[in-house]
């Protein structure tokens, strides 16, 4: 296979959206909210299911798909078989998918937290940006609200860009861009040694430091989305939990966060990386943007 | 029967009261010349103890730290309570996520600074036993010993020069870190299984039985545990009074975690380590509750642990220069050498690596508690003792300015 046009490709604008579909009730649901983002998006659609294909299996995709209102000239449908995971990421390898659209359940039991779901190991692996639908709606609705997480990392810049481009596309007119501040050992090295004055200043600069980073982005996003609210929120607390916490706290309807460094492992699961605490329990849509640097 | 009486409560009020005051004077006196606080703590236990008021004034020096009796057993529980502690805080800041995190340069850093100066300790005892003190002692526990106490770091006084050098953020800084909290990590668990290995009674116990209980325990509170804990911690900081009922709860765990490794033969500190990772692990335990954990024991318990340490050994009478110079310059070489290398081969450049292996040598508190732990288990002398506390302080002292040396301005972020 010849993947070198993914190689550098940019997370945005977004050609072809896939979406993975399994015969569940949430399907209807599913393909409506994947059916709004391309009209929304302007992109061409790709359906995969991984799985047998019977006639019962396309009679019922068919009623889905007329009932989720999608163009059947817009749409390809791709009947593979296979283990679900590597073969959904290599569809989308072969396809260039800028954007995969899968269903995932709001939280996982421990047993499946290690374990891993289709979902949740699809956005651990994925060389595509992943949007996860915690609950698939058919009616429209409107999406108003987007955190952005604004972690010091080389790839924000493209996940805030694509947050923006998103939220152009879809309307929504508020924007957070959310940076997490931890500071493993600083409690401890603090304790014994810094004066109250001196810990305030010491955690008042790391704070300041975060704010100088993230203000220059903010300002020349304005310029370029007058329309759009861009704010910025300094959060305490461990990465991946606070900006998990922060966007349910804050009923987001979209949270946007950067694709992991690293290919993770069981690892990471039991000493918790910092998409995994967002993986454990989406609180909301989530979009892992994978910048392809 | 022995008798706690009024005058020994009265006696022993006065040490401590004593111990906490001068220390602290002492501590904030040290921080003004850039020295550590556990320097200040160790300064006054030599005051304090036979090494100056006992050969000075040894009526006063036996009135207040008796060497035996009542008071005596009430103050080396106190101490030991301290060590417990001191033990569980280090595993609060134990977040290997951290070092998964970082990558390929943490990750090698964390592997070559822990086993370089492992096998370079064990292999020195191995062949020049009697030069490293080794006398009357098994010789493979004792290297195991001695290699561990060449590879441990220590993470809050690492924290603090690097904050001092405004490097906390910078990626040397975060490697550094990774790599100290890995070593604790790997140094705590066989330095346990070094000490369950001698035993209470000073027997030695089958090596295979006390492996599979530290990681059977070990496991058990990683994978389970912790998701328990993690659990359940939210219903803890809502439901009970704050921050007194989390308060309560984490060392009530602590205390019962340690009683429960003393019991089944491993030592009591594994447990409060344990404990204290799969606590410090929990995202839902609150960054106030965290602190206040820390100014507890670190103002409390840790200056009366440092003190007790000059109270029970003469410094000036162990002080041997030759082995002194031998642990400090093996120290320095093998710890330096492991985390450069591992550094280097991680993809930093050629000075940020010595400068991540000079951040790793500062032993600090850590080496120290190692070491008066092995010389209370008997596996240490007094000499060996003292070699091993000057060799973390002066390990303390000069990673700041080597660090400053080789990095300066050219730290990359």
């Amino acid at each position: 296979m010849d993947y070198s046009k993914l190689k550098k490709r940019p997370s945005f604008p977004i050609e072809t959206i896939a979406v993975a579909i399994a015969f569940s009730p949430r399907l209807d649901g599913l393909l409506s909210e994947a059916n709004r983002l391309r009209n929304y998006l302007g992109a061409a659609m790709i359906l995969i299911h991984v799985g047998e294909k019977t006639a019962e299996k396309e009679e019922a995709l068919e009623k889905s798909i007329n009932k989720a209102g999608i163009d059947q000239g817009h749409c390809r449908i791709i009947w593979m078989d296979g283990d679900p995971v590597e073969t959904i990421l290599n569809v989308c390898k072969l396809n260039i998918v800028d954007l995969l659209v899968l269903g995932a359940m709001q939280k996982e039991n421990l047993f499946k937290f290690y374990l891993g779901s289709v979902a949740r190991s699809i956005s651990r692996k994925a060389k595509t940006s992943v949007f996860l639908i915690t609950e698939p709606k058919i009616e429209s609705h409107k999406v108003k609200k987007i955190i952005v997480n604004g972690v010091d990392n080389p790839k924000t810049i493209h996940t805030i860009n694509t947050s923006l481009y998103i939220a152009k596309h879809l309307g929504a007119k508020d924007v957070t861009i959310v940076t997490e501040v931890h500071n493993p050992a600083l409690t401890m090295t603090m304790a014994d040694s810094s004066t109250a004055p001196e810990a305030s200043k010491i955690k008042k600069d790391i704070t300041e430091e975060q704010t100088s980073r993230v203000h220059p982005i903010i300002e020349e996003s304005h310029k370029q989305y007058p329309d759009i609210k861009i704010k910025e929120k300094i959060v305490q607390g461990r990465p991946g939990y606070a900006i998990s916490s922060y966007a349910k706290s804050k009923n987001a309807d979209l949270l946007v966060i950067n694709s992991p460094d690293i290919h993770l492992n069981l690892l990471d699961r039991i000493f918790t990386h910092d998409i995994e605490y967002v993986l454990q329990n989406l609180p909301c849509n989530v979009l892992i943007v994978h910048s392809r640097l | 029967m022995l008798k706690f009486t009024h005058t020994d409560l009265v006696l022993l009020l006065i040490a401590l009261g004593v111990i906490l005051i001068l220390s602290r004077f002492m501590a904030e006196l040290g921080k003004k010349f850039k020295m550590p606080i556990v320097m200040g703590e160790i300064f006054v236990g030599i005051l304090l103890g036979p090494s100056v008021l006992g050969s000075l004034w040894p009526d006063m020096y036996t009135a207040i730290f008796p060497r035996i009796g009542a008071e005596k057993i009430a103050f080396d529980g106190i101490v030991s309570l301290a060590v417990i502690m001191l033990l569980f805080v280090a595993g609060l800041e134990v977040q290997l996520n951290i070092v998964l995190k970082q990558g390929k340069a943490a990750i090698y850093t964390s592997v070559t600074s822990m086993i370089i100066p492992f096998v370079i300790g064990f292999t020195v005892v191995w062949l020049f036993p009697r030069v490293l003190q080794c006398e009357g002692q098994d010789k493979s526990i004792y290297a195991l010993f001695f290699g561990t106490a060449m590879a441990i770091s220590a993470l809050p006084v690492i924290t603090r020069i690097l904050m001092d050098l405004n490097m906390f953020k910078t990626k040397v800084g975060m490697v550094i870190i990774s790599a100290a909290i890995f070593d604790d990590l790997t140094g705590w668990l066989v330095f346990s299984l070094i000490l369950s290995l001698i035993g209470q009674e000073g027997e030695i116990h089958n090596i295979w039985n006390t492996i599979g209980m530290v990681l059977g325990f070990g496991l058990f509170m990683l994978l389970i545990g912790k998701r328990i804990i993690d659990r359940t911690l939210p219903w803890i900081q809502t439901k009970l009074s704050w921050p007194g009922g989390v308060l309560s709860i984490c060392l009530g765990f602590c205390f019962l975690g340690a009683a429960f490794t003393e019991k089944i033969g491993l030592h009591a500190i594994l447990g409060a380590f344990i404990m204290g990772i799969a606590f410090g692990d929990s995202v839902h335990l609150h960054e106030k509750a965290r602190e206040i954990i820390h100014q507890f024991v670190t103002n409390v318990f840790a200056p009366l642990f440092f003190v007790s340490l000059g109270l029970k050994v003469n410094f000036i009478e162990n002080f041997d220069l030759q082995l002194v110079l031998i642990v400090l310059v093996i120290a320095v070489f093998c710890k330096s050498f492991g985390a450069s290398l591992g550094a280097y081969l991680g993809g930093l450049t050629k000075r940020e690596s010595l400068a991540v292996g000079f951040g790793l040598n500062a032993r600090g508190a850590m080496e120290i508690i190692l070491g008066t732990l092995a010389l209370n288990a008997g596996l240490i002398n007094e000499k060996m003792f003292v070699a091993l506390v000057v060799m973390a302080l002066v390990t303390s002292m000069i990673s700041g300015p080597l660090m400053k040396y080789f990095v300066g301005d050219q730290i990359s972020k």
